[in-house]
């Protein structure tokens, strides 16, 4: 009688409700969502406040973040580095746990990663509001910043590495008691993400740890610039993919269900993922095409590289292509191009990412034309710079990660999305202002406006380049309405909204690929991939690294050309 | 092996054809064209720059149509000898110059606009580049790497009669 009552104590975990949350599910994915969501609050703002400062028209002064670079270091490390982190950590949290059906390895210590971040967090933004800290999120030495800055964003990675340990245990323990099965290809996609990004991290990591922490305590007292910047982007390349990504996820895993379609190849999206995992580090270099130390042989090697790692995406959008054909048929499409606009505009989980992958065509041809080595001479760290990465990080990422929001909040907080109508006005005013953005600092760039420059105040700006600024001031006005309304809709979701959440969550947990097991032998493609790191990026530090008199550039703190004692 | 359908085979094709045109395009910018990034060409001691070459910033003429200008960038300001907010250097068009430059302090950026110069200048770092300016005109120098405070107003001119 008793052994027939008797269950195994963990089938309990594995019972999700299909909508809704678990309550240890909802605060752990919530914290980070949340966290996420206030970061980009104050991110977010000072985006369109840049536009207004460089208009020459408007030269408005920043609210609150007065001085400039002070504005565009919050701006770039809150956003850029701290907003996607915790999401997409929260993110893979439940991409993981709900398609293999059973709870992360060890919660307790997804809670211990997620207070290093929180820490890493406050700590920078204490540096950030205390104008210690404003030397952009590219932090290049010799400008120092206060300890503080480094250590939080050390506590920060060193939060990820243990994120991912928590993703791969738990992964291991599915794989034990399912041999020869494939994994569900959204934790494929997670797995070679945090894999990619933990061989990515060592760079950052050395650099900091070796180079600009001892420095800023005043253990050492010079540095090599060159070789930092080296070491940055051995990071600063496979970073962006680190964002892309869960993007990605979403639009393989979860739009064919959000759009009432099906995944075209599960097989070529996992070998895209390959690719992208082997690729998406030794390219870094074309962030450093008209550096004074790395030769044109790395350049061209790694330029090389770089177009290899566009074919993943464009293999995308073959797969993805297909799959919104699909779904434009079954709304009524007929004829050879119609499935494009007969997509579900009217939902905004859709819409959100449909809008993404139009700014992401756009992103992707500017990518490429910024990676042509010698046009990379015209365009180097003019506007057009930031034209084309908002295209990619603020179109693709943030669009996406906000179509997901607009499923994941409600199912987090127990409540519907508070407006259909304020969510999808936020969806079409971001991609208007965001197009407006994209080719007005597009054209400004090609004229030769630097980035990352307040010209505000700047004793020169190219007359030709005005009408482009004052434009861009336009989408500047829509994208501060957009960010408005995504923040009415956050606020109104988790504490106005009383409707129950309904729908389920798009979670594929059981798979039949035809993909061959290898590509899921992770130490295999671990291997791969440092051989590759080792080839292409040990001769770029051979070249950086002055081996005859090692460090011998002083450090400066950004406000005064006096050296550091 | 993995099954590929027909459609996305002819799509590999073409992505593969038109990559291979963008690569083929830019081999012949650098064979046909000329157009050159900057290449390691030595190391200074920003500390000392007083026994080298860039000891003493500024333009000097090597033959009738073939100029060297020496420039050290510092917080805010590139310096070849000529005082002022916004330094000038005068040239004949059609004259080739040879760009030798460096920083003292932090990175910084040397662009010239509505031309082929585009060069990050690193502490520790010399960074080189010829080029021929052939049009007469008014070409501004504009450091395009962060630097502090006065980084707006790091310009300079170079105007070709």
């Amino acid at each position: 009688m008793q052994a027939a009552h008797k269950l195994p104590a963990q089938n309990q975990a594995l019972v999700f409700p299909k909508a809704g949350l678990l309550t240890s599910e909802q605060w752990l994915i919530g914290s980070h969502i949340i966290t996420a969501l206030v970061a980009l609050a104050i991110g977010i703002f000072l985006g369109p406040f840049q536009l207004f400062r460089r208009a020459p028209m408007l030269k408005l002064q920043i609210p609150v973040f007065s001085y400039y670079y002070q504005a565009l270091t919050v701006h770039g490390v809150i956003n850029a580095l701290f907003f996607t982190t915790f999401f997409i950590v929260g993110f893979s949290y439940f991409v993981v746990q709900r398609s293999l059906e059973r709870p992360i390895w060890k919660p307790k210590l997804a809670w211990v990663a997620y207070g290093l971040m929180l820490v890493g967090l406050l700590m920078v933004m204490y540096t950030l509001v205390t104008n210690q800290a404003n030397v952009l999120y590219t932090f290049y030495p010799s400008m120092i910043a206060s300890p503080f800055f480094y250590l939080g964003l050390v506590l920060l990675v060193i939060g990820t590495w243990v994120v991912t340990a928590i993703l791969f245990m738990t992964y291991y323990a599915w794989r034990k008691e399912h041999a020869g099965e494939h994994v569900p290809l959204a934790v494929f996609a997670t797995l070679t993400n945090y894999t990619m990004w933990c061989v990515a991290t060592i760079g950052v990591a050395i650099e900091v740890l070796f180079m600009l922490l001892p420095l800023s305590l005043g253990l050492i007292h010079t540095t090599d610039p060159q070789t930092a910047r080296a070491l940055f982007w051995f990071f600063g390349h496979p970073l962006v993919y680190f964002w892309l990504v869960p993007a990605y996820i979403s639009w393989y895993t979860m739009l064919p269900k959000q759009t009432n379609s099906k995944i075209f190849s599960d097989p070529l999206a996992r070998v895209a993922f390959i690719i992208l995992l082997i690729f998406s580090i030794p390219v870094g270099v074309h962030h450093m095409y008209v550096d004074p130390g790395v030769s044109m042989v790395m350049k061209t090697i790694q330029w090389i590289f770089t177009f290899a790692v566009a074919i993943p995406s464009l293999l995308t959008a073959f797969n993805i292509g297909a799959m919104l054909e699909l779904a434009g048929r079954k709304r009524g499409a007929t004829t050879m191009i119609d499935w494009m606009w007969k997509q579900d505009w009217g939902n905004p989980v859709v819409a959100a990412q449909l809008v993404g992958m139009l700014m992401f065509v756009v992103g992707g041809i500017s990518g490429i034309i910024n990676a042509s080595l010698t046009l990379n001479v015209a365009l180097h760290n003019t506007s057009w710079i930031p034209a084309h990465f908002h295209m990619t990080l603020a179109g693709a990422v943030t669009m996406t990660f906000i179509g997901i929001l607009y499923w994941l909040l409600p199912m987090i907080r127990g409540r519907a999305l508070y407006s259909t109508k304020v969510a999808l006005w936020q969806i079409y005013t971001w991609f208007v202002g965001m197009l407006i953005f994209g080719y007005t600092y597009g054209e400004a760039g090609i004229l030769g406006v630097p980035r990352r420059t307040d010209l505000g105040s700047a004793s020169y700006v190219n007359a030709e380049a005005v009408p482009y600024l004052n434009g861009a001031a336009i989408g500047g006005i829509l994208l501060l309405i957009s960010s408005s309304l995504l923040f009415v809709n956050i606020l109104g979701t988790l504490f106005l909204s009383k409707e129950p959440v309904s729908g389920e969550a798009p979670i594929d947990t059981h798979v039949e690929s035809k993909s061959p097991m290898i590509l899921e032998r992770w130490g295999f493609w671990l291997i791969v991939v440092l051989v590759l790191v080792v080839l292409a990026w040990g001769p770029v530090f051979i070249e950086t690294v002055n081996f005859t008199s090692g460090f011998n550039v002083q450090g400066f703190k950004p406000e005064a050309p006096i050296p550091l004692p | 092996m993995i099954h590929i359908h027909r459609l996305e085979r002819y799509w590999m094709i073409t992505v593969g054809i038109v990559m291979g045109g963008f690569m083929a395009a830019l081999v012949a910018s650098v064979l046909v064209y000329g157009v050159r990034l900057p290449t390691p060409v030595g190391r200074v001691d920003p500390t000392h720059l007083e026994n080298t070459d860039l000891a003493t910033p500024g333009l000097t003429q090597d033959s009738e149509h073939a100029y060297t200008l020496r420039v050290v960038a510092k917080m805010w300001q590139f310096d070849f000898g000529v005082k002022g907010q916004m330094p000038k250097i005068t040239l004949q068009h059609g004259s080739s110059l040879k760009i030798v430059a460096t920083s003292k302090d932090v990175t910084h950026g040397f662009y010239v606009e509505q031309h082929n110069v585009n060069m990050m200048l690193v502490p520790g770092q010399i960074s080189e580049m010829d080029v021929v300016f052939t049009k007469p005109g008014i070409y501004h120098i504009i450091c395009h790497e962060y630097c502090g405070p006065g980084h707006q107003n790091m310009i300079a001119v170079i105007e070709v009669l």
